[in-house]
């Protein structure tokens, strides 16, 4: 009896054994690209034009095409779907019989380039689902690239100059928008730029993976999420600080540069850099030095304004009243050392990489509509300062926009090395003159209400701040 | 008698569940016994291929000789056609350098004619010419694993 049950066991899972034998090898024998390639030779066949190519087609094998690239040291599939790419007879068949747009291949043989170098994917893959790369279960890291930025691969063998006018007219533009919108305040690029965002080079090679796509609204490719986090950086990443202002045309242009900074490097026998990077006017003079790096923070400079990521007010470096006080020397300090304790990077070559003529440069554009007049003096050292009377009026004036602690609000963080450092003289005219276009009041004048011994003992106080202990909550 | 009878003429029920299930494991067996031989031969090898596209019947203009280093081939443009001679030395493997009366082998002075017939030096064999044929989309193909007889012209059609 029991012999018997073994045997149906060993009959049924035979027979479950042998359907899942004729479902693999029934798979194993019609693989997608066979489908597609019947179908190519039967287009082809139809569209031959004497015998002798009809003889041709019938002849052609179907099997899994390869081109092996070997300077590259890759191996691309693609062409055994996409079999008409080199066709001139495929221009107007559907994808994926369709011949390549452009004649784009007629200086890049798929022999030598083969596919993945420009479209990304994977290459080897025989099917479209990994070929393709889409969907978290491919495991590929870097997906088939969106055809809306694909001329970003352009830029990995040819220099902007060369590709201004050949089709490469989005990562131009998205180059001008790059150093006009001041990005590099914030992001370094080839060792020069601001530290409060992620270095940016390399960033269009970076795998998908290092992107979470979970606020991601459209297609969750890198390009998306870069454009997203460009047009509502705060969505993409909540706890971004990026300040950035863009059309959704100028998103497109930016995406598509930032999406061209590759670290790839293509061999130098299949590439034609120049070294020549940025198509037009260069760029050291102090506007567009400015630009690059100033403006994405101070905008045009002429007012302060408080912003709700930083949590605190961007000065207005080039308001005339505080050119009127500021010196170049103040200025160059804050530039070269930064503002410790706020987003003022230090922007000397050790550390955010700009030149000591590059700064000068920055200060000379910044300080040029500086009054010819300078300040009446304030003669602080004639004073003999009272701290204790300082602090009454401080407490009673300034707290509400400096904070408790001199921790800065509305107004600046008083604690601070820059302030804590600065000339008694100029801290002492700032708040007998006040800060045009500011909410700084000029103290010393009949609405503010100080005297001249007032303002002494109150800088007085302020220049003990440092010395106080302060948590911030 | 008459059961023995039976017994030889059909197979009891019995029989018949051992010998299926008998059956139906040996089918998969042999399946996947296939399946590991076709394994043996690759679909495609990780390598490059012998076949290669040279471009169009425009990119060899009567005259033009083309050399294509990576894929160690000369291309002749003649009145009557293209033909392709390997540029390998057949004795040891240099590459051949073009002469004014046909091939000269730098590394141990071996020469062909024209024709890459040996006419000196220690070289054991002829140069040999490879197929050129014309794809379905009109580019030609040289194949290096197919040597015509020296002197095959492929015929150029205006």
């Amino acid at each position: 009896m029991l012999n018997r049950f073994y045997l149906w066991v060993l009959f049924l899972s035979s027979l479950v054994l042998i359907a899942y034998t004729v479902f693999v090898t029934y798979q194993e024998i019609t693989p997608e690209w066979k489908k597609y390639q019947v179908e190519y030779k039967e287009l082809l066949i139809k569209e031959a034009k004497d015998e002798n190519i009809r003889k041709k087609v019938k002849a052609m094998d179907i099997k899994l095409q390869q081109i092996y690239l070997g300077v590259l040291n890759k191996v691309d599939r693609c062409t055994s779907c996409h079999m008409g790419v080199e066709n001139p007879l495929m221009v107007n068949e559907k994808v994926p019989f369709k011949q390549h747009r452009g004649d784009y291949l007629k200086n890049h043989p798929v022999e030598i380039f083969g596919c993945t170098v420009c479209h990304y994917g994977q290459g080897r893959a025989p099917n479209r689902k990994e070929a393709h790369g889409i969907g978290r279960d491919t495991y590929w890291d870097y997906p088939i690239m969106n055809l809306e930025y694909i001329q970003t691969s352009c830029a990995l063998c040819h220099d902007l100059t060369f590709l201004k006018d050949r089709g490469g007219e989005k990562v131009v533009a998205g180059e001008r928008l790059f150093r006009q919108k001041g990005c590099m305040g914030c992001h370094k690029l080839e060792g020069v730029g601001g530290v409060l965002g992620k270095s940016l080079d390399g960033i269009g090679s970076q795998p998908i993976a290092y992107f979470p796509m979970r606020y991601v609204k459209g297609e969750k490719t890198v390009a998306q999420w870069i454009r997203e986090h460009e047009e509502e950086p705060r969505r993409v990443v909540p706890d971004s600080q990026m300040r950035v202002d863009v059309t959704p045309e100028e998103a497109d242009f930016l995406t598509t540069y930032i999406m061209s900074l590759r670290s790839e490097e293509i061999p130098r026998k299949l590439r034609r850099l120049t070294g020549a990077k940025m198509p037009e006017e260069i760029k050291d003079e102090g506007e567009s030095l400015y630009k690059m790096y100033c403006i994405a923070c101070h905008g045009n400079g002429k007012a302060s304004v408080f912003d709700e990521a930083f949590k605190r007010t961007i000065p207005a470096i080039k308001n005339p009243a505080f050119l009127k006080v500021a010196d170049d020397k103040f200025i160059r300090e804050n530039m070269s050392e930064g503002r410790a304790g706020t987003q003022m990077t230090a922007w000397k070559a050790a550390a955010a990489g700009l030149t000591e003529q590059q700064i000068e440069k920055i200060i000379k554009y910044i300080t040029k509509d500086r009054p010819k007049e300078r300040p009446v003096p304030f003669g602080f050292a004639l004073f003999k300062v009272n701290i204790n009377h300082g602090e009454e009026i401080f407490k009673s004036r300034c707290v509400a926009c400096h904070g408790e602690n001199g921790e800065g609000g509305v107004g600046l963080n008083l604690r601070n090395p820059v302030v804590q450092k600065a000339d008694p003289e100029f801290l002492t005219i700032t708040v007998r003159d006040g800060r045009e276009g500011t909410a700084m009041i000029s103290f010393g004048s009949k609405d503010g209400g100080l005297t001249s011994q007032d303002i002494a003992d109150v800088v007085g106080y302020v220049r003990t701040l440092s010395k106080k202990k302060y948590k911030s909550h | 008698m008459s059961s023995k009878n039976r017994d030889k003429t059909e197979i009891s029920r019995r029989d018949f569940l051992g010998l299926a299930s008998l059956w139906a494991a040996v089918l998969p067996a042999i399946a996947f016994l296939g399946g590991m031989f076709r394994m043996v031969k690759p679909n495609v090898r990780y390598e490059e291929s012998t076949r290669f596209k040279i471009g169009t019947v425009e990119n060899f203009p009567v005259g033009i000789t083309k050399k294509l280093e990576d894929k160690k081939v000369f291309i002749f443009s003649t009145d009557e056609g293209l033909h392709a001679i390997s540029s390998i030395c057949t004795h040891l493997g240099c590459i051949v350098n073009i002469t004014e009366w046909g091939f000269q082998c730098p590394c141990h002075g071996s020469r062909y004619n024209q024709n890459g017939k040996v006419i000196a030096g220690p070289a054991p064999r002829n140069l040999s010419w490879h197929e050129i044929s014309q794809d379905i989309d009109g580019s030609l193909v040289i194949d290096a694993a197919k040597d015509v007889p020296p002197g095959t012209i492929f015929k150029l059609k205006a």
